[in-house]
């Protein structure tokens, strides 16, 4: 059963009236959604109640359009063996097996586990800080160089957007070591000083 | 000699245009420039959080191996697969096997749904404890005294930039996956490119706002 073309099949007049259904299907659900949260506990019967009677309703509307639709033989979103033209003609540069993409998910997945391990063993946190930030550099390349397929892209590339990120992100480092400083540099209130207080005593 | 003509007479090299000098389209050179700039902002707000961590007195850390970590550690684990599920969708893309391909998104638009609505229990739950953007859950005030009330508005910032990020990723995803007939390939690897992001973001998020926040005192459920 091949697919029609949704507006070769109708007029504009029951488009219109399918679209106005779809909206109120839409509304519906938004409102069970706004109806279920609103409640607090959704076990009761007053929000199982509403929340039931909106999807309900968004069920009858939607109904109407589709049934239709499949009367008509029309199935706007059926895909078919047959592939479009606009991607015959693309290019596709592609590297990568499912096996290499498992690898880099386990590893991704271990490297996760690590972390979690660390933080359940009581480390001291400077190290706990240094590897955790080691261990997510790590995943982060590994994403980027295998999920974001970069390995497999043009060096040029990879030398616009890697030193780019790096050395940003080093810039914003350089006020950091302010933040060591920042506790000796504070007063508390309940401290007195002297000092301060004879300087000021005069103008008094 | 009019210039068009001497043009014509150069080589053509890539840096001429019309050829590709990174071999990728314009909207998949845009995306990376976007992820770059992206990068910059997620990295400014971790930065600036960290410093006022380092920078005071104390900081509350209030997370309890069980149930927080463990929770933060399963949204972390649908992160990751829902990215896995990314990759084998441009792959069916590529090989032009749509329906496959819409599959796989559907499925990485559940990992991302599932992702965020543990999220927003975790979320709930903090706010139920008492955590504002700029004032401690009571109990923590008492039990960390020197603490400045900034915990929440570290907290709720990031994450919430985040999530607001898979959020946006779950819409992209919809409208490539409705459209596939109509979509080149490039653009399926695109949507890719950002959900891997939004997944890489939060390998630093995760660690360092839960991981360095575990509750180690006797008794908080370890």
């Amino acid at each position: 059963m091949s697919s029609e073309n949704i507006r070769d099949v109708f007029k504009k007049s029951d488009l219109l009236l399918m679209g106005v259904c779809v909206v109120m299907a839409a509304g519906f659900i938004v409102l069970a959604g706004v109806s279920a949260a609103e409640a607090g506990n959704l076990l009761t019967i007053d929000s199982l109640f509403f929340t039931a009677v909106c999807l309900l309703l968004a069920l009858t509307f939607v109904a109407v359009p589709a049934l239709t639709m499949r009367l008509r033989g029309v199935r706007p979103f059926y895909v078919g063996d047959e592939v479009p033209p606009a991607r015959a003609r693309e290019h596709v540069h592609f590297e990568g097996g499912i096996k290499l993409f498992l690898n880099v998910l386990l590893g991704l997945l271990a490297l996760t586990v690590v972390e979690v391990f660390l933080a359940y063993i009581h480390v001291p946190l400077t190290i706990m800080l240094t590897i955790l930030i080691g261990l997510s550099l790590i995943k982060a390349a590994m994403i980027v160089a295998y999920f974001m397929h970069l390995r497999f892209e043009r060096l040029s590339l990879v030398l616009t957007l890697i030193p780019t990120v790096v050395i940003c992100i080093c810039l914003l480092f350089i006020v950091f070591p302010d933040s060591f400083r920042a506790g000796s540099l504070r007063t508390t209130k309940t401290e007195a000083h002297p000092a301060t207080e004879g300087a000021h005593a005069p103008e008094h | 000699m009019s210039t068009e003509a001497h043009v014509g007479r150069l080589p053509a090299t890539e840096w001429d245009g019309g050829a590709l000098p990174y071999r990728v389209g314009h909207r998949k050179l845009g995306m990376w420039l976007f992820i770059v700039s992206d990068a910059m902002t997620f990295s400014a707000m971790l930065i600036a959080y960290s410093y006022a961590r380092v920078s005071s007195d104390a900081w509350p850390t209030p997370f309890p191996f069980y149930p927080s970590i463990i929770f933060s550690t399963t949204m972390t684990l649908f992160l990751l697969a829902s990215s896995f599920t990314m990759v084998m969708a441009v792959r069916a893309s590529a090989h032009n096997r749509l329906r496959a391909a819409r599959r796989w998104i559907g499925a990485t638009m559940l990992g991302g749904l599932t992702f965020l609505v543990l999220h927003s229990i975790e979320w709930q739950h903090l706010l139920h404890e008492g955590l504002r953007p700029f004032r401690l859950a009571g109990e923590w005030a008492e039990r960390w005294p020197q603490a400045p009330p900034l915990f929440g508005a570290s907290f709720f910032a990031i994450t919430g930039l985040h999530m607001f990020h898979v959020l946006t990723g779950v819409l992209y995803l919809g409208g490539v996956a409705l459209r596939i007939k109509k979509t080149r390939h490039e653009d399926v690897e695109i949507s890719g490119l950002y959900w891997h992001f939004v997944d890489l973001v939060w390998m630093f998020v995760f660690p360092l706002i839960y991981l360095m926040s575990v509750d180690f005192t006797p008794g908080a459920g370890h």
